[in-house]
């Protein structure tokens, strides 16, 4: 696979997730419902979606936001040149290798400290054409399972022609409808959030 | 999109998109079908054809769609509807949250290796795909139209296929053409005569109570149409009449008037009328007495209007005959019978035979009844007193022919309209008709039956009634009536009600191979130029009767 953006390196996995740490010179910062892949041993890529990123308690950090008055000099300092990394967990929603791409569980998790890419364009394109991941995060009810549902479909429309856009989001919702039809209450408050996403539709 | 549309762009073969798949069902009641929300409910209709590919076997399923309805894969759906206002989650909710179904009628089946289509023993399994049936797939249930299979009309929203009776099963058994008032009955029945003659595959006798088969007829507009004497001026056609001042007055031409003379006629005759005549039980009894006593004159002396007359004056005094039960049936003779101007004193003039041998030569007969049709009386006599007396022919006939000393007698429908009155259950079990209706074709005798009121014609002779052309009906007893001894037909029970008010029948029996929701075909110019194009070509061809109903 082409490789995108560095956005970390692996910090702890397993074949349900792992884990990576933002590096400080990063250009790219990971956001929320950002697809992603990294290398796994065989020659394949796990692919998944940051469900959270996370810095962890700085003792240095709560002194300083405890002064009346920061010096903008120390906040650039503490933020860009932080003792404690910025972290970010992924789950994983499929894997590549050299067959084909699949949506279910890696063979095997990324080993540590490989590189974490974020997905290429085309290849986010074509791996979310199938709707199968709506389900597969729906089954983690730990995370945040709507936000991240909404989160990832709007990446997926990111990268589509403006002409596909709405046939897409469509397509999910109704993904989204089967997944949900027992909770309807839920099913249309996500669906009210996905709706000023929809091309020509006023933001709501 | 709609598979119509792309259908009617593309030509024949069915869309490659399915209306949706099988779910659900069973082999008496139907298969319920999950449509694709591509598709929208609003675009089909009930009386529809549908065909499905088996999903295990590759055998092909013609079905009928038969109901349509809405459905939710949560119940909360209708307690919780989502937001009017957002079209995309109305949208999303469309097809998958809120559905509709289809439910369908299997008919027919077809394996690969066969080219026929055979009527159902199993159904297709869980998925199989369901598609709107092209105009090829209807085409090769109703075949093409030739000498024995006519052409009357087109499936809904087909206008390019032809649904072609099969005109040897129609005249195989009874059959009935049902409708409330102002349907078009009349112009079904004149198009499915029309076949039957051109055909020659049988002969017709209708009594014509309204002067609707034999010539011109108007409808309410005004409009004229040919009758049948007009399609057929080559001799295949006779109108006998029983009022001839009425058909010149109209402009009919008439082969012939019917007198029935007092001397002809019998208590059997006039049994059947007893509920009109107001005769009691009693005096009905009295007529088969005063029948055997008094001769063949027995009417003209009943109408004697010297009450002196020595024969009934002795059957009173000897106690023979109560005088009050004389008295009776003497007031409601002379209040009838003077009145019909084609029952004359004497011996008629032998219109029994002309029939019969016109039907014996292949003529059809249209009997108009002029002003005679506005009494009910007057039908029910006519009809009856002509019917036993042919069919009685026909027994004696179709005996001979058993034992090789006479030709089988030639197929004969006989049509009778206000049907309900000759097939109630108070009477069929003791008149012709039920007993043509109960026999099948035992005697090469059928009925074809014309009728508003099915639920007024006896169970058992509905269910030997072979094939049924109803056109709307609105009483729910009505339209159990048709639906009665047609195993799996309670599931047309929507589509018989969604019919449009003219123009529009369902065909279901013995003459088609499924139940079919046609758009009849046009009664006008070009159907007459049609019969006259197909007699000149020699289409028609008159088949024998051994070739027809040899065993």
């Amino acid at each position: 696979m082409e490789a995108g953006t560095v956005i970390g390196r692996v910090t702890r996995c397993s074949t349900r997730g792992f884990a990576g740490a933002y590096p400080l010179e990063g250009e790219t910062i990971p956001s929320f419902g950002a697809f992603c892949a990294a290398p796994y041993p065989g020659g394949g890529y796990v692919i998944g979606v940051v469900y959270d990123i996370n810095i962890e308690d700085d003792p240095l950090a709560r002194q300083l936001a405890s002064l009346g008055d920061v010096p903008v000099e120390q906040i650039l300092d503490s933020q860009n040149n932080r003792q404690i990394p910025v972290e970010f967990s992924v789950l994983n929603l499929g894997y590549q290798d050299t067959e084909g791409t699949y949506q279910t569980l890696p063979p095997r998790p990324p080993m540590t400290l490989e590189p974490i890419h974020l997905l290429p364009e085309a290849k986010l394109s074509s791996f979310t054409e199938d709707f199968s991941y709506l389900s597969t995060i729906t089954l983690n009810p730990s995370l945040p399972v709507d936000e991240l549902l909404i989160a990832c479909i709007l990446e997926a429309i990111e990268v589509r022609p403006e002409s596909e856009r709405k046939r897409y989001l469509i397509e999910a919702g109704r993904m989204l409808a089967r997944i949900l039809a027992g909770d309807l209450h839920r099913l249309e408050q996500i669906l009210n959030k996905l709706t000023p996403s929809i091309p020509g539709n006023s933001s709501g | 999109m709609e598979s119509s549309t792309l259908d009617e762009f593309f030509g024949p073969g069915h869309s490659e998109q399915p209306l949706g798949f099988v779910l659900s069902g069973s082999l008496s009641e139907g298969l319920g079908v999950k449509l694709d929300p591509r598709y929208s409910i609003e675009h089909l209709a009930v009386g529809r054809y549908v065909v499905i590919h088996g999903h295990q076997s590759g055998r092909t399923f013609f079905g009928i769609i038969t109901d349509i309805a809405l459905g939710a894969s949560n119940p909360d759906l209708t307690h919780r509807p989502p937001n009017m206002e957002q079209p995309f989650t109305l949208e999303v909710y469309l097809g998958e949250v809120a559905y509709a179904t289809l439910h369908v009628s299997p008919m027919l089946m077809l394996d690969e290796t066969d080219d026929q289509p055979r009527p159902i023993k199993t159904i297709p399994s869980h998925f199989s795909p369901v598609f709107e049936a092209s105009a090829a797939d209807v085409a090769r249930v109703f075949g093409d139209e030739d000498d024995t299979h006519f052409y009357v009309g087109t499936p809904l929203d087909m206008e390019t296929v032809q649904v072609n009776l099969d005109l040897e099963r129609l005249v195989e058994r009874s059959s009935g053409v049902f409708g409330k008032t102002g349907t078009g009955k009349s112009f079904i029945t004149r198009t499915l005569l029309a076949g039957i003659i051109q055909s020659g595959i049988a002969s017709s006798l209708i009594f014509d109570m309204h002067n609707d088969y034999g010539w011109t007829v108007k409808d309410e507009s005004g409009r004229e149409y040919k009758g049948l004497r007009q399609l057929f001026q080559d001799g295949q056609v006779s109108v006998i009449t029983l009022d001839e001042d009425t058909s010149r007055a109209r402009g009919s031409k008439i082969d012939g008037a019917l007198k029935i003379g007092y001397e002809e006629i019998e208590p059997e005759d006039i049994e059947m009328l007893s509920g009109l005549l107001g005769l009691s039980e009693i005096q009905t009894g009295a007529l088969y007495f005063l029948y055997r006593r008094l001769g063949k004159n027995w009417i003209a002396k009943l109408l004697d209007e010297d009450p002196e007359a020595d024969d009934l004056q002795d059957m009173v005094d000897s106690g023979r005959i109560v005088a009050g039960t004389l008295g009776a049936i003497r007031r409601k003779f002379e209040a009838f019978i003077p009145r019909m101007g084609f029952l004359v004193p004497g011996a008629g003039n032998n219109a029994v035979d002309d029939i019969f041998n016109r039907l014996r030569m292949g003529t059809s007969v249209a009997l108009e009844f002029g002003n005679y049709g506005n009494t009910l009386a007057a039908y029910m006599l006519v009809a009856n007193y002509l019917t036993r007396r042919i069919h009685s022919r026909y027994v004696h006939q179709k005996n001979m022919a058993a034992g090789n000393k006479a030709e089988e007698p030639r197929p004969l429908v006989i049509v009778i309209e206000e049907a309900h009155k000759f097939l109630d259950p108070a009477v069929t079990s003791h008149t012709i008709f039920g007993t043509i209706a109960r026999e099948l074709r035992k005697y090469n005798v059928t009925l074809l039956i014309v009728d508003q009121r099915p639920s007024g014609i006896e169970d058992e002779v509905m269910s030997q009634i072979g094939t049924r052309v109803t056109c709307l009906l609105d009483n729910e007893a009505d339209i159990r009536a048709v639906f009665s001894g047609v195993s799996g037909s309670s599931a047309l029970r929507e589509v018989l009600a969604r019919l449009d008010t003219r123009q529009q029948a369902l065909i279901l029996g013995h003459a088609v191979p499924m139940p079919v929701v046609v758009r009849t075909r046009d009664y006008d110019q070009s159907f007459y130029a049609t019969i006259a194009g197909d007699r000149e070509k020699g289409v028609k061809s008159r088949k024998s009767t051994e070739s027809l109903f040899g065993e």
